[in-house]
């Protein structure tokens, strides 16, 4: 009765991308920790500092994963990363009790700046660029106006988050890595996973299929902003203060951008995830232990950086054009 | 037909913009298991009417009923919640996700908050099956052809019981074979009790599938008949207050004149053995079913995906066309079949948009050289063409389709080019644009130019073209004179004989 409308032409796309880029950066640590005569970097001593190495920027990296994915972008996060931690260590003051008070503080804070951001682009219509470029000055500038030092300390407790662990993991690397599956995991699972890519994939589309495509925007910018925090929290209990500079010279906005794309999320946003983007901070992070192994200055470290940003998104565009035709 | 209560119906629709009536005092109604099809020039009203009934729009004045009570909508989602779904021109499928999830989207079903994943590739294979097709679930959306992608959007309307489908020019894009199935199953969901709201500017099809024919003409509804007291000549005529047979312009009379463009055996990846030529004064047609290689073909002439092998000719000279800058030095011109994101800069203005080609090639300074490039001159030519735009500094994103292929005609006249390839030039233009469109073509012939029309739409290119080439997988497999029958350019297209099956008889075999 039924005949075939159209012939089947299923193709499944695997995680290729994220496996190449791990099984890469893996192969390129252990190759030079063998080349340098430094084995012990190849013992749970050194593959857990290599570890330690991605928690900053996979924490953030993680929210910006979520802002790309639905089409926005967000080049507030190095800031507001500095805002937190220096509000949590200025709070704590050394006070085991303060704790609390502080991270609930940070948390309020970043989830306010998360709903300004995806207000101002989503109900404003402002670009995403020009937007949380605009309020990451504004933080910047208040912050600085207030602050030139390290302002207070964390307690030893507080220090405990970046410092302590289960065995041999500290409580970041697991941090990092519970909050990467549970990012996955939204993504992957959730109706608000789905209608992220929706957004990003084609956001008139989105809204005539009767998502509020709005709310997922501004959902999306509360994300990062919370994961930014998050960073501050840890970059505070890391360096057991809290500096006006620990964001902007960490470069978190634009490096977050750049593991995100590395990972294989397209800018404009619709396709990736955190996978990807996990793989991409690897990259980065066993450049970095690589670069240390070798006993080179900083400089061509960021140079190698540039030019493997290029040719991953080099790569991919080279693939879809081969896709298109 | 409809008895008692309707399963829709729309009484005395009114809705302005800026002052301007774009519908006015609207009465329209369809039944279940009733195609009722509208149609009416571009800016007519049926896409504000649609909106209206989809919860994009809100009307001014006017009251919905559905199933005799009335509801209004405040944001499209209430309006699919209610039964009505519509199928948007221009298909809004998410490219890097699966079909399930396209069919799905908005209204992921979930368990304890999570997708059910298992679910939503039943549903949709459920649906597909429903719709007669064997796409995979899993299939990413961009992997598949328009055809295809127009049943996932079908598979979409259908996922939240939709009572009420509304179709706008859902065969715009798909070639003769394609556009048949589509109605076979328009017609299916028909006979499953669907109300089926249908627009379309392809006249044989209405008369094929409609039960009702609405005519629209600016904002006001012109009549409503049954569709065996509505004769397709006299729907043209209610439409644009003009006969059919001034429709396509007389056909030239003198024999034609040089070898304008001459191709031998060239071939590329996607062409193959391909040897045409085009002389001064003839309009050569180019038919074939969606993926038989003609938009290739226009695209190699135009030097945008080159010929790899092969010779080229362009007035007797052999030219290596490996650019469209070097294309269009060698006097050729390039009308895209999708104007939206080859033809046009949206944002910038009428005068902007119809200047392109000229400045391509000017000098650095080119506000010094005057000339043609000054607004004058740029106003002139629209004028020629009939642009009808409220300001020509105004962004030609506003202007209708019919207006925006006429600023790309002008664009490529300003560079007096000696070959014009027209590349689907009517596609969702209404039918006076295109008579406009077929006389700009005819004159250009007329004044010694070569033009190559590539087309899916059959009765344009048979009416149109001196002589037609019609293509299948890659090749030119034969040509047809001037007024062929739509069954001899279809049976080359599709691999048959002059004796096999007609096209009806493919669609019917396709359902049975």
């Amino acid at each position: 009765m039924s005949a075939a409308i159209v012939a089947p032409r299923g193709r499944r796309r695997t995680l290729r991308v994220p496996l190449l880029l791990f099984a890469g950066s893996a192969a390129a640590y252990f190759g030079i920790a063998l080349w340098t005569g430094q084995p012990r970097q190849l013992e749970i001593e050194g593959i857990i500092g290599l570890l330690q190495r991605m928690v900053g920027l996979g924490i953030v990296a993680i929210g910006q994963t979520f802002v790309i994915l639905c089409g926005s972008i967000d080049l507030s996060v190095a800031n507001l990363i500095s805002v937190a931690a220096v509000i949590a260590s200025y709070i704590m003051q050394g006070q085991s009790a303060m704790m609390l008070p502080a991270v609930v503080v940070v948390l309020i804070i970043s989830v306010a700046v998360g709903l300004v951001n995806g207000a101002i682009i989503a109900k404003l219509g402002v670009n995403p660029l020009i937007a949380t470029l605009g309020v990451g000055l504004i933080l910047q500038g208040l912050l600085s106006a207030s602050f030139n030092n390290f302002a207070g300390s964390v307690p030893a407790e507080f220090q405990a988050f970046a410092y302590g662990g289960v065995g041999p993991l500290p409580y970041s690397v697991l941090g990092l890595f519970a909050l990467a599956l549970v990012g996955a995991w939204v993504l992957r699972a959730t109706r608000f996973g789905a209608h992220i890519y929706a957004v990003g994939g084609n956001a008139e589309g989105a809204r005539l299929a009767g998502i509020r495509t709005d709310l997922v925007i501004v959902q999306a910018h509360v994300i990062c902003s919370v994961l930014a925090g998050l960073t501050g929290l840890y970059l505070a209990s890391r360096l057991r203060s809290g500096a006006p500079w620990v964001g902007r010279d960490g470069v978190y906005d634009l490096e977050s951008i750049a593991v995100v794309v590395i990972g294989g999320t397209l800018l404009a946003g619709g396709k990736g995830g955190v996978a990807g983007t996990l793989a991409g901070v690897l990259v980065f992070a066993s450049l970095d232990a690589a670069f240390n192994m070798l006993g080179v200055p900083a400089f061509p470290k960021l140079a190698l950086r540039g030019a493997i940003v290029i040719l991953a998104v080099a790569a991919y565009a080279v693939r879809s054009k081969e896709h298109v035709a | 037909m409809p008895q008692g209560v309707q399963t829709l119906e729309m009484i005395r629709i009114s809705k302005s913009f800026h002052g301007v009536w774009a519908l006015e005092n609207v009465d329209f109604d369809c039944a279940a298991g009733e195609v009722h099809a509208i149609c009416g020039e571009n800016g007519a009203g049926k896409s504000t009417l649609i909106k209206v009934l989809g919860g994009i729009y809100r009307a001014d004045a006017g009251t919905l009923l559905l199933d005799g009570l009335t509801v209004s909508f405040a944001h499209p989602a209430a309006a699919r919640r209610a039964g009505i779904s519509i199928i948007h021109q221009e298909l809004s499928l998410l490219a890097h996700r699966t079909v399930a999830q396209n069919v799905y989207l908005g209204l992921e079903p979930t368990r304890f908050g999570i997708l059910d994943r298992a679910a939503m590739r039943a549903g949709t294979a459920r649906l597909l099956t429903r719709l007669w097709s064997t796409i995979d679930p899993d299939a990413l959306a961009g992997d598949l052809s328009v055809a295809e992608q127009q049943i996932v959007e079908i598979a979409k309307a259908l996922a939240f019981d939709a009572r009420i489908l509304v179709m706008d020019e859902p065969t715009a894009a798909l070639d003769e074979v394609d556009a048949q199935r589509l109605l076979a199953l328009v017609r299916k969901l028909r006979q499953e009790g669907v109300a089926i709201v249908y627009i379309s500017h392809r006249m044989s099809e209405l008369a094929a599938i409609a039960d009702r024919i609405t005519v629209m003409k600016d904002g006001r509804k012109v009549v409503t008949a049954p569709v065996a007291d509505l004769p397709i000549d006299r729907i043209v005529r209610l439409m644009v207050g003009r006969d059919l047979a001034e429709f396509y312009p007389p056909r030239s009379v003198e024999p034609p004149g040089p070898v304008l463009l001459s191709v031998a055996a060239a071939a590329n990846r996607w062409l193959f053995n391909i040897d045409l030529e085009a002389r001064a004064g003839e309009i050569v047609g180019i038919a074939g079913l969606e993926g038989s290689g003609k938009v290739e073909l226009a695209r190699a002439v135009f030097g945008d995906q080159p010929f790899e092998r092969g010779r080229v000719t362009v007035a007797g000279k052999a030219r290596d066309l490996t650019t469209p800058r070097m294309a269009i030095s060698n006097g050729i011109g390039y009308l895209p079949n999708d104007r939206k994101r080859e033809g046009l800069v949206p944002q910038r203005s009428v005068r902007d948009n119809v200047l392109l080609a000229l400045r391509a090639f000017a000098p650095a300074l080119w506000r010094a050289a005057g000339g043609a490039m000054t607004n004058a001159a740029a106003d002139e030519r629209l004028t020629a063409l009939d642009v009808r735009a409220a300001r020509f500094d105004g962004a030609v994103d506003h202007l209708s389709g019919g207006n925006q292929q006429k600023v790309i005609v002008g664009r490529w006249l300003a560079r007096d080019p000696r070959i014009l390839i027209f590349c689907e030039p009517t596609r969702g233009i209404d039918i006076a644009a295109k008579a406009a469109i077929y006389r700009i073509m005819r004159d250009l012939a007329a004044r010694g130019r070569a033009i190559l029309l590539v087309s899916s739409d059959l009765p344009e290119v048979i009416g149109v073209s001196d002589r037609i080439l019609v293509m299948r997988g890659g090749r030119i497999v034969g040509e047809c004179p001037a007024g062929a029958s739509e069954e001899a350019v279809m049976a080359l297209a599709v691999g048959h004989d002059c004796t096999a099956p007609s096209p009806r008889a493919v669609d019917d075999r396709a359902v049975a």
